[in-house]
């Protein structure tokens, strides 16, 4: 009886070690996408990127694949390139800042195949050595444009009391503001409209903060009529402070996020699906731009109103290719963090930008 | 008595062993079921990559094992260890990352500690704040009656909260990633491990995160089988945890018990977030996030399907740890990241049912027993 | 239909069971004719329990069959043997406590229509069955307001209502005072008259003289015997029982006291937390080294509270407790077990062992913080073994497993004997024995009865706190009556006479307060 037992152990554990035999010859994945946190659906970049390498990937039956790193370090980004890689992978596109250094690093360790590295550019962990190799390029956007849009489109569906809360002072959040500044401006001046006035402030987190809520709530309630909420999960808290009445707005950033309220009038775009797409066809075709760390506008179709999910008033299809025609024409040149450090030095007869402490 | 053709009961570590080698199978056959549910053409092989765990990354892919296995370990020691003497501590998550802040803003600013020992310092603040919030459920308890799930889960959220403002009011926050700064300086040391887990990738010798925190584990995991086998404090506390009657009756300071095994658990988990943490720059960081650390839940499949054994302890983490690195290879085949998550996150919890399982083996052992008589006296054998 | 010779209602044939280590019941053969009153008598773990445990389908025998009037039956659980009309009263009452008696009896076979309670036909019926047998009871009160003795009544209703016709009773009488045994036996004669069969599990050979007509012994876990009591004395009975002559009488020398008391209780008030009622009130006396003072009383009267109070583990909330001289009305358990205070607590389960500890960590349980049990904080295993294996020897307690054996899986009696080595080793200046035979076979009884004498001819103080009014009258040199929570009347162990003492424990004649 003994034995029997000992038998019929020994056989459940061979029965479940067997099929590491079968395992030897496993199917590869050309195309790749490593998440950075939160999940594929995450309805931001990672989906971004993904729907564009699933479009391109299906269009043209290559195989591709994703894959979730195990924790948020270096380490483990670079971990799950590595999967990527083992398991075939020609082409890897890493959506997200978090990527810049374990790109770096990959980009050495494996020259043979691409890496697209969205919304940042390789660097070395202790930001001494920016490089970008020959199988890579880094892509980040010109996002002035993008908040040019959103503020010129939100003044002329209308509104004359806008709010700016920005995640932290870096360049990226800078530039969406002055660009949104900037694009209001514009509009005042095309419809000869004086008086507008502007809140401008930097919450100093990136996230979703009872502060954030009860600040934008607060600019509600002084008579604000839309807030630009730039930065990670902060437009959710200006987005909360909003579904508290009916006719204050809020501009979503980076993705569409019109999906996240019913308070988001538009979202001040990046377009990744597009750029995704091209990195890949560019490779596909020999054209990669290796070795570059691009800056893209509206000249490459990188910045972008989802016009489809907006929910504007006046503002229309028409009017959003006019002023978007002029951004790629260069007709339009904007002031970013290089120019200026203080927004209220934006202010002109047409607006008046109160940095709010 | 004719003993022939009867299971003896076999010895009480062997039955342990063998009733949590049947949990694992039956996690696996359950994790098997949801593989050819969810793909059935590469299930078997999937089972297999499974199976495989850290082995599929190489050397590599083992040292991430024990990378893993790291914090669980002491997390599955610190629910444990109060398993054992009667308490529920779901605390650990909240004793880890306050822990693990107080770590790293020692290793921050401690400029005074000599830096080979930044991180040992770093490593004592880390034990010492967990032992503090670990204490206070325990007082709680102690003086007020405060049930510990209670108290433990208020503190991790406090801790939690607490620590996330900490972090952002300091300065080791570093605002453009929302996570606190590297703590290159007071990382816990390799020991040498970078060159025994480690896999070529051309000219790259490409290290695993394991550091020496293992060893730490391991040590503190022989002495908590020490304390709790051998000394008179473990005798106490077991004692509290059988029956706080008669630990009462015999004069057993049963309160300052309690106190001191939740305080000495919470002191466990703090490490662990210490161990976790105080990682170079390629490591973690805390972000700043309103998530509680699934390493500190983690403890309690760890400690169950241990048997509360600090030595079964460490192969139950290292399972969980090795279970849980073959779901991150199992990307290689057509599963959904999601998916491998649940798959995994079966597998290890059916696995915890080992108590369970023990029971049923005896139940079974019994049983067979009986057969076996009736067999002897159906041949004629007259048992005396 | 009845064609079992000799009217056999239930036979159990040759069952046999074994444990781990164990041979619980060996070959046992138990015949219960229809109508008797059928004792079985045995020390403790000679098997009684776990016999009358396969007959209510608590175990399977490993051997042997069961015939109900003559046809082999499989009782696989205690619903089966409710369905073939075996009803068991057990030691310790299954009952739910904050429901009412009438709940609890009908509870499981709720007369119910449409879903609904229907309480007024089974409020009937019981109370119809209550008139019959004289089983009194209040059928709308709470079990936990109820005495133990209307407790047992339930019990007996519960079995009588779902028409059980084998009565099973686990040591009945245990748990009852003196008048509620007289009742007791009543009860169960007309029970056996209204032609119900009975089996009463004893170690009181006394009741079975009074009550019942025929007695199976087991010894070992084999039946020695099945007898017709009016023909067997009892002398034959306890031989039997223990396999050897049993001395009743005790050899008692004169106490000699020591010159000043070991154990000095000033005006001594206990409250329990919930209750304006002090249990204990006001409680004076003194215990001198040499002699054994008895606190005697019916259950429930706050004698467990007093010893408890003096023990340590409640705390007294006026007057003084003073242990050698030393005054340890606030000191921890610890502090007073220094100055020489063992314990032999009343739930010998709850307080009295760490039931999953082995014995040798159990016998060590007042003593492993000292050298050599202790030496820096680690404690020594040999020292452990060695001081159990000499406990062990020394008291006569039997494990499966020796020194190494689970606590949980010694029978009462060794747990108690367990207990009782580890308290009288210590070296106690005072030694608060709280029921200390409950629940044992005479002849453990009269074991733990010689050490406890022979510690008092050592020249400790010994508080004897028991329901027996034997054990009280032939143990003690002084015996103080507890009722409500006072002494009501001291005697002279001596001269006291039972009946006197037991109407003071009653409540009657006058009050000394």
């Amino acid at each position: 009886m003994k034995k029997l037992l000992s038998i019929l152990l020994a056989a459940m554990l061979a029965a479940a070690l067997t099929p590491v035999m079968a395992f030897a010859s496993s199917q590869t994945y050309e195309l790749a996408l490593v998440t950075d946190l939160g999940t594929i659906d995450d309805r931001s970049f990672n989906q971004g990127s993904w729907e564009g390498l699933v479009q391109y990937a299906q269009e043209h039956g290559v195989t591709h694949k994703y894959y979730q790193p195990k924790e948020q370090s270096d380490d483990a980004y670079l971990d799950s390139i590595q999967l990527a890689v083992e398991a075939g992978a020609t082409l890897v596109v890493t959506p997200g800042y978090l990527f810049e250094t374990p790109v770096f690093i990959a980009q050495d360790m494996y020259p043979d195949v691409k890496f697209v590295l969205i919304d940042g550019y390789p660097h070395s962990a202790d930001y001494l050595e920016y490089r970008t190799e020959s199988n890579t390029v880094g892509i980040q956007y010109a996002e002035e444009q993008s908040g040019f849009l959103a503020g010129y489109a939100v003044v002329k569906d209308g509104f004359t009391k806008l709010g700016f809360m920005g995640g932290m002072a870096v360049p990226a959040v800078i530039r969406f503001g002055y660009g949104f500044v900037q694009g209001a401006e514009y509009a005042a001046k095309e419809m000869g409209v004086d008086g507008l006035t502007i809140n401008y402030n930097y919450t100093g987190v990136f996230a979703a903060t009872p502060e954030a809520q009860a600040l934008a709530a607060t600019w509600f309630n002084d008579g604000v009529e839309v807030i630009f909420g730039c930065g990670g999960k902060l437009g959710n808290s200006a987005m909360a402070a909003a579904e508290a009445s009916q006719d204050k707005w809020v501009v979503g950033v980076d993705v569409d996020q019109s999906g996240e309220s019913e308070r988001v009038i538009t979202s001040a775009a990046k377009a990744l699906r597009e750029l995704v797409y091209q990195s890949i066809d560019a490779a596909y075709k020999d054209e990669f731009p290796g070795g570059q760390s691009l800056l893209v506008g509206a000249d490459r179709g990188g910045v972008e109103l989802p016009m489809e999910s907006s929910r504007f008033k006046t503002f229309s299809q028409e009017d959003y290719d006019a002023i978007y025609a002029k951004l790629v024409s260069g007709e339009i040149t904007l002031k970013t963090d290089a120019d200026t450090d203080n927004p209220e030095d934006l202010s002109s007869e047409y607006i008046i930008v109160t940095a709010v402490k | 008595m004719d003993r022939r053709g009867r299971f003896a009961p076999l010895g009480a570590g062997l039955a342990s062993a063998a009733s949590s080698i049947i949990a694992i199978l039956v996690g696996l056959a359950v994790g098997f079921a949801i593989l050819l549910a969810t793909n059935p053409a590469q299930a078997v092989r999937g089972l297999g990559v499974i199976a495989m765990g850290g082995f599929n990354g190489g050397m590599k892919g083992i040292g991430q094992v024990l990378y893993y296995a790291t914090p669980l370990i002491l997390t599955g020691l610190s629910v444990g260890f109060c398993f054992k003497t009667g308490l529920f501590n779901i605390g650990a998550p909240g004793q880890m990352i306050v822990g693990a802040f107080a770590g790293i803003w020692v290793g921050t600013n401690a400029s005074f500690v000599p830096p080979p020992l930044l991180w040992a310092a770093a490593l004592l603040a880390a034990a010492l704040a967990g032992t503090l919030w670990g204490a206070i459920p325990g007082l709680f308890k102690a003086m007020l009656n405060v049930h510990e799930v209670i108290a433990c889960i208020m503190c991790n959220y406090i801790g939690m909260y607490g620590v996330n403002y900490l972090i952002k009011n300091s300065n080791v926050y570093d605002p453009l990633k929302n996570q606190t700064i590297d703590m290159t300086r007071a990382a816990i040391p390799k020991a040498g491990l970078d060159n025994i887990f480690f896999s070529l990738k051309g000219r790259f010798h490409d290290a695993s995160s394991v550091n020496a925190g293992i060893f730490i584990a391991l040590i503190l995991a022989i002495a908590m089988h020490v304390v709790l086998n051998r000394t008179v404090f473990g005798y106490e506390l077991k004692a509290c945890g059988l029956n706080r009657f008669a630990s009462r009756y015999a004069g057993i300071r049963e309160k300052r018990g309690v106190m001191l095994s939740l305080a000495i658990a919470g002191g466990l988990s703090g490490i662990a977030g210490g161990l976790m943490f105080l990682a170079p720059a390629g490591g973690l960081h805390i972000t700043v996030v309103e998530t509680l650390l699934a390493q500190g839940f983690n403890g309690i499949p760890v400690a169950l399907l241990g048997l509360s054994n600090p030595i079964g302890i460490i192969f139950s983490a290292l399972f969980v740890a090795y279970i849980d690195q073959g779901g991150y290879y199992l990307q290689r085949l057509e599963y959904m990241p999601q998916i491998i998550d649940v798959i995994i996150a079966v597998i290890i919890y059916f696995s915890a049912f080992a108590l369970l399982m023990r029971q049923a083996i005896d139940a079974l052992r019994s049983r067979l027993n009986r057969r076996a008589d009736k067999r002897a006296r159906g041949a004629g054998e007259e048992p005396v | 239909m009845n064609n079992a010779p000799d009217n056999f209602i239930i036979e159990m044939l040759g069952i046999t069971k074994d444990f781990p280590g164990v041979r619980a019941n060996d070959d046992i053969t138990l015949r219960l004719r229809r109508g008797e009153i059928h004792a079985l008598l045995g020390e403790n773990g000679a098997g009684k329990s776990t016999l009358m445990s396969i007959l209510f389908g608590l175990y399977r025998p490993d051997k042997g069959v069961i015939l109900k009037n003559g046809r082999a039956v499989s009782i696989s659980g205690p619903n089966a043997a409710n369905a073939l009309g075996i009803g068991m009263v057990h030691q310790h009452f299954k009952l739910v406590h904050n429901f009412t008696a009438l709940e609890n009896i009908v509870m499981g076979m709720e007369p119910t229509r449409l879903g609904l309670l229907r309480t007024d036909q089974a409020r009937r019926q019981v109370l119809a069955l209550s008139e019959k047998y004289g089983l009194r009871i209040d059928p709308d009160a709470k079990i936990e307001d109820s005495t133990v003795g209307a407790q047992q009544r339930v019990e007996i209703l519960k079995m009588l209502y779902r028409e059980n016709e084998i009565l099973i009773f686990d040591e009945p009488t245990a748990v009852l005072t003196p008048g509620e045994i007289g009742d007791l036996t009543r009860i169960m004669r007309s029970l056996a008259d209204e032609g119900k069969s009975i089996l009463f599990i004893t170690h009181k050979l006394n009741e079975i003289k009074q009550t019942a007509q025929r007695c199976t012994v087991l010894r070992k876990g084999r039946s020695v015997g099945t007898m017709i009591v009016k023909d067997t004395s009892v002398e034959t009975m306890s031989e039997l029982m223990v396999g050897r002559r049993v001395d009743f009488s005790i050899d008692k020398t004169p106490a000699k006291p020591s010159p000043s008391p070991m154990l000095r209780v000033e005006r001594l008030t206990v409250k329990s937390g919930r209750q304006q009622k002090p249990l204990v009130r006001d409680v004076s006396f003194e215990v001198y080294g040499g002699e054994i003072v008895c606190v005697a009383g019916v259950d429930g009267n706050g004698q467990s509270e007093l010893a408890y109070a003096l023990a340590g583990l409640i705390p007294a909330d006026a007057g003084r407790i003073y242990i050698a001289g030393k005054d340890v009305t606030r000191s921890p358990v610890r502090a007073r077990n220094m100055l020489g205070l063992a314990h032999i607590p009343e739930d010998r389960q709850r307080y009295g062992l760490v039931l999953d500890y082995s014995v040798e960590e159990n016998l060590a349980l007042k003593s492993y913080f000292r050298s050599p049990f202790q030496r820096r904080g680690f404690l020594s295993f040999a020292v452990m073994r060695a001081h159990a294996e000499r406990l062990m020897r020394g008291f006569d307690v039997r494990a499966a497993q020796g020194p190494a054996t689970r606590a949980r899986s010694l029978s009462g009696g060794n747990q108690q004997k367990a207990i009782i080595a580890r308290e009288i080793s210590e070296l106690p200046n005072v030694l608060i024995a709280v029921q200390p035979t409950r629940g044992l076979d005479v002849g453990a009884a009269e074991y733990i009865h010689r050490r406890l004498l022979a510690a008092r001819d050592e020249g400790k103080a010994i508080l004897l706190v028991t329901l027996d009014l034997d054990e009280a009258l032939a143990m003690s040199d002084r015996i103080f009556v507890i009722y409500e929570g006072a002494f009501a009347a001291e005697f002279d162990g001596v001269k006291a006479d039972a009946r006197e003492l037991g109407l003071r424990m009653a409540g009657s004649g006058k009050r000394v307060d």
